[in-house]
């Protein structure tokens, strides 16, 4: 057998070699499970918003803990696990060769899982950094670099050892992919660990914000994005059978596209305390941003030109349309939220939730299940078991995202506006956040019906695909043949097509790409002083606030509460002073919030009285009956290590907040003696509290926030 | 229709053909368009500096405010500084109280996180106009709001006479005395 193979090879110039599908199955089958657990999470926490007692009165399933789980399982386990699918799948067919290694292979796969279990175990018992999809704690941060490090040389290792002389545009995305993924994860998780599961971020306030929203924009564009129009570009024209519309057009938009993309990371700081020089490039660049993407829109779309029969017959190709149609709408969206005017409006609303939602159920999600039915069926060599349950996969997961998608609009307009709303006297409509909350909760519960529809579409391909594998075997390994050595047809009027076959430069010219936004932005953040100006009041946390802010940043209250208050009359009226960067400058890491479930707290403190802070966290509607925010009793139980503390006051030192050093001899002294005081304060109001509890050091948190300028205003120098 | 008119490459990428097609004319302008208008708005807001920064804006927006707004509107005649029994005016007292004032107060005003309102003791004065200025001015140092950005003055009219009515109503789980003993005339 083996000898006529040789002998046909000699024959023809061809080898034969086999495409590993088992790893492609693999993955295939962690995106499906992942999937179906995170948009689980989603929907127990959608529900939460209008139940808040679905968490069953424990901490491990309230609200601000999942949340994380939520985003981190669609983006890393659900969208992350389909790349590597979809890369493992294309890139071998596209270079004709097997991975570079099985083991690595392995090693990657089941190190991503690992990690997801470990995100899925950490999150619940509040361990987490509280930078928003970067809330994963520093080994776990580690074990991502060496995975994706792994990743990379079984990557990279495939396209040294191709077949095919030149790079489809499919792999220029993985490529850019991979090296701008390595270096925002990178930068963006310099921190200094304290102990094995708690670290600080080395960036703090205003800097730590605009590396972090760095970080969060383009995770949003080179994780959710760039190798997603990859897989277009591979799985669209396969599935559809037809040629890519326009290579020209595949080479200026991508290139645009990644050096674009990184400056648009200050749009999602309009209006704080970013310097206003960073906020009009986030703005513009994001508006520059509408036509490359929309590129990749066309391209996907006018690849279609003479195939839209199929269209209306395929339930992959309507999946593909959907997606890439949604793909087109949130990136002409996202530039008109980066406009300042309307971003005044809409952030801190649910129309960022809804914005994000089309992303990530429309172009996401139903690209994931258009590769799916496709690839599926060719791993198990069968046919898909049922034509119709794709459709109505299709029909039902569709009409999910438009109730989802549409309440959430219409609430965040409404909130938007309840919000700035001043009656003729000069007095705020809704003095009380509350009311602005009530009103929309009917919102929340249509939500959770689009949310509950799109799952069920997923249940549905779960069966499918289950019962198209029970029909097919796996073909662990498929056979292919290709010429020995490359053809080398240089277009020689085309330069772009030299660099094709120059997979190191193409890979250096990328980094260069998306280095050049990056650097502008960041390094005069810390070269040029003026750009965080200090006011001399602000003064370092005290041990117990330092432990009470950790208490806030474990208990997630970030998820639903912002600490920025914008300079509009609007927010001024309803909060107070409107916030300075150099009230920031000790807060490592940052807790902007990127969410007003609840009201703003950066002016919390000395609002309320203790025994208020109390009464609220213990149980918040015997304080504001209809509030949606869960009660947090543990709190009042749970004890916060004193003895760990100077460790932490250590490490913020070495991070550079001007403690003495003299507080690390007194630091339990220091605690107990605010702590105490605030236990008086309560005891005189009839509640009894352990000046060791967790509850009150987050009281003497909330109290200090925002207090350092009170009556100074004008303080700022 | 243009079909038969594209150009189709000779690149076969795993059965992948791609077409020699220019971009798209009205892609190109819309491009071209907004990195103009990048340019124009840069030069406009940064380079130029004509353009408002974020902090005029609010300071202009505030000054806009002052103009239409009657500022420190709240002066009370000597006939509203007087108690009034109006029921139609102590159940909308009533209402705003419930949804403002209870939560620290106690839903009939016995106290809790904030003091007692229907026993002889007072803080800050036991008069109409002592619990007007309490009400509008708060204090803020024990956590008590200033309500006069938040309410209208009608509001504060009739929460004041609604806790005015309140004395002697002795309810259940009263608050301790807090402050001096107050006589009413």
């Amino acid at each position: 057998m083996e000898d006529k193979i040789i002998n046909a090879e000699a024959e023809s110039g061809l080898v034969t070699f086999y495409y590993d599908n088992r790893i492609v199955w693999n993955f295939a089958l962690a995106t499906i499970i992942w999937g179906a657990v995170g948009m689980l999470v989603g929907l127990i926490i959608a529900i939460q918003l209008f139940y808040p007692a679905l968490n069953l009165g424990i901490p491990y399933t309230t609200f601000s803990r999942l949340r994380p789980l939520h985003t981190n399982a669609v983006i890393f386990a659900f969208v992350g696990n389909c790349i590597f699918m979809g890369v493992y799948y294309s890139l071998q067919r596209l270079c004709r060769a097997r991975m570079f290694s099985d083991l690595l292979s392995k090693l990657h796969f089941w190190g991503w899982q690992i990690i997801i279990v470990s995100a899925a175990i950490t999150f619940p018992l509040g361990i987490t950094t509280g930078k928003e999809y970067a809330e994963l704690e520093w080994p776990i941060d580690i074990a991502i670099a060496i995975v994706w490090i792994i990743f990379g040389i079984n990557f990279f290792g495939t396209i040294a050892k191709r077949r095919e002389k030149h790079l489809y545009v499919a792999i220029w995305f993985y490529i850019a992919s991979w090296i701008t993924v390595t270096v925002l994860h990178v930068f963006n998780s310099i921190e200094l660990p304290v102990s094995f599961l708690k670290s600080y971020p080395v960036y703090a306030g205003v800097q730590d914000a605009l590396v972090q929203w760095w970080y969060g924009h383009n995770a949003v564009a080179f994780f959710l994005t760039t190798p997603f129009l990859g897989l277009m570009y591979y799985f669209l024209p396969k599935a559809a059978e037809r040629p890519v519309y326009s290579y020209k057009l595949s080479i200026i938009h991508f290139w645009s596209l990644i050096f674009l993309y990184i400056w648009a990371g200050p749009h999602h700081l309009l209006y704080s305390t970013l310097p206003d020089w960073a906020q009009t490039l986030g703005m513009i660049f994001s508006i520059m941003l509408i036509a490359p993407s929309w590129g990749g829109m066309i391209n996907g779309l006018l690849t279609l030109r003479g195939a839209w029969d199929k269209v209306r017959e395929s339930p992959i190709l309507k999946f593909m349309v959907v997606a890439v149609t949604a793909y087109g709408m949130a990136t002409l969206e996202g530039p008109a939220l980066s406009i300042k005017s309307v971003n005044a409006l809409s952030h801190f609303t649910n129309w960022t939730v809804a914005h994000v939602h089309i992303g990530a159920l429309g172009w996401n999600g139903f690209l994931t299940f258009g590769i799916l039915y496709w690839l599926v069926p060719r791993l198990f060599r069968t046919e898909l078991y049922s034509k119709k349950l794709a459709n109505a996969h299709f029909w039902i997961g569709f009409i999910g995202i438009v109730i989802y998608a549409v309440p959430m609009y219409w609430a965040g307009i409404a909130e938007g506006l309840m919000w700035k709303q001043f009656t003729p006297d000069g007095i705020l409509q809704y003095p009380n956040f509350l009311e602005t909350v009530t009103q929309i909760i009917p919102m929340y519960i249509i939500r959770a019906v689009g949310g509950t529809l799109f799952l069920t579409g997923v249940i549905i391909m779960l069966y499918n695909l289950f019962k198209t594998v029970k029909k097919g075997s796996l073909v662990s390994n498929e056979q292919a043949q290709a010429p020995a050595i490359m053809e080398s047809h240089i277009e020689t009027t085309r330069p772009h097509r030299w660099l094709e076959s120059k997979p190191l430069w193409f890979g250096l010219v990328a980094l260069l790409a998306i280095l050049v936004g990056g650097l502008v932005e960041i390094i005069p953040m810390y070269v040029i002083k003026t750009n965080v100006p200090t006011i001399s009041s602000v003064k370092p946390y005290t041990p117990l606030e330092l432990e009470g802010r950790d208490v806030y940043i474990a208990e997630g209250c970030y998820t639903c509460h912002s600490q920025l208050v914008r300079p509009f009359r609007s927010e001024t009226a309803r909060y107070g002073e409107y916030s300075k960067s150099g009230e920031y400058v000790y807060d490592h890491p940052f807790q902007w919030g990127s969410k007003r479930i609840g009201p703003d707290l950066h002016r919390e403190g000395g609002k309320y009285p203790n025994s208020w802070h109390y009464n609220h966290l213990v149980n918040p509607p015997a304080i504001s009956p209809g509030t949606i925010m869960p009660p947090f009793p543990w709190l009042a139980k749970d004890k916060i290590d004193i003895d760990f503390t100077s460790s932490k006051i250590k490490a913020m030192i070495s991070l550079g907040v001007p403690y003495s050093t003299m507080l690390l001899n007194k630091t339990k002294q220091e605690y107990l003696y605010q702590a105490n005081s605030i236990v008086a304060d309560l005891t005189d109001a009839g509640i009894k509290a352990d000046p060791e509890s967790k509850i009150i050091a987050l009281i003497g948190y909330l109290q200090r926030l925002g207090t350092d300028i009170k009556g100074k205003t004008t303080a700022q120098k | 229709m243009a079909k038969e008119k594209d150009i189709l490459l000779k690149h076969n990428y795993d059965g992948i053909h791609e077409y020699d097609n220019p971009l798209p004319g009205w892609w190109l302008i819309l491009f071209i368009l907004t990195v103009v208008w990048g340019i124009l708005y840069l030069m406009y807001y940064q380079v130029i500096g004509a353009g408002m920064t974020p902090v005029q804006e609010y300071q202009a927006e505030m000054k806009e405010a002052g103009k239409t707004v009657k500022a420190a509107s709240l002066v009370f005649s000597k006939e509203e500084l007087s108690p009034n029994t109006d029921a139609k005016l102590l159940a909308a007292g009533k209402k705003v109280f419930t949804e403002k004032c209870s939560a620290c107060h106690g839903s009939m005003g016995e106290g809790g996180i904030g003091p007692n309102l229907t026993d002889d003791y007072w803080i800050h004065g036991g008069t109409m106009e002592n619990i007007l200025t309490t009400i509008s001015n708060g204090v803020p140092e024990k956590g008590m709001l200033s309500w006069k950005t938040l309410l209208k003055k009608e509001e504060i009219l009739d929460v004041a006479y609604y806790i005015y009515s309140l004395h002697g109503t002795n309810p259940p789980n009263m608050k301790k005395p807090q402050g001096e003993l107050f006589q009413r005339n």
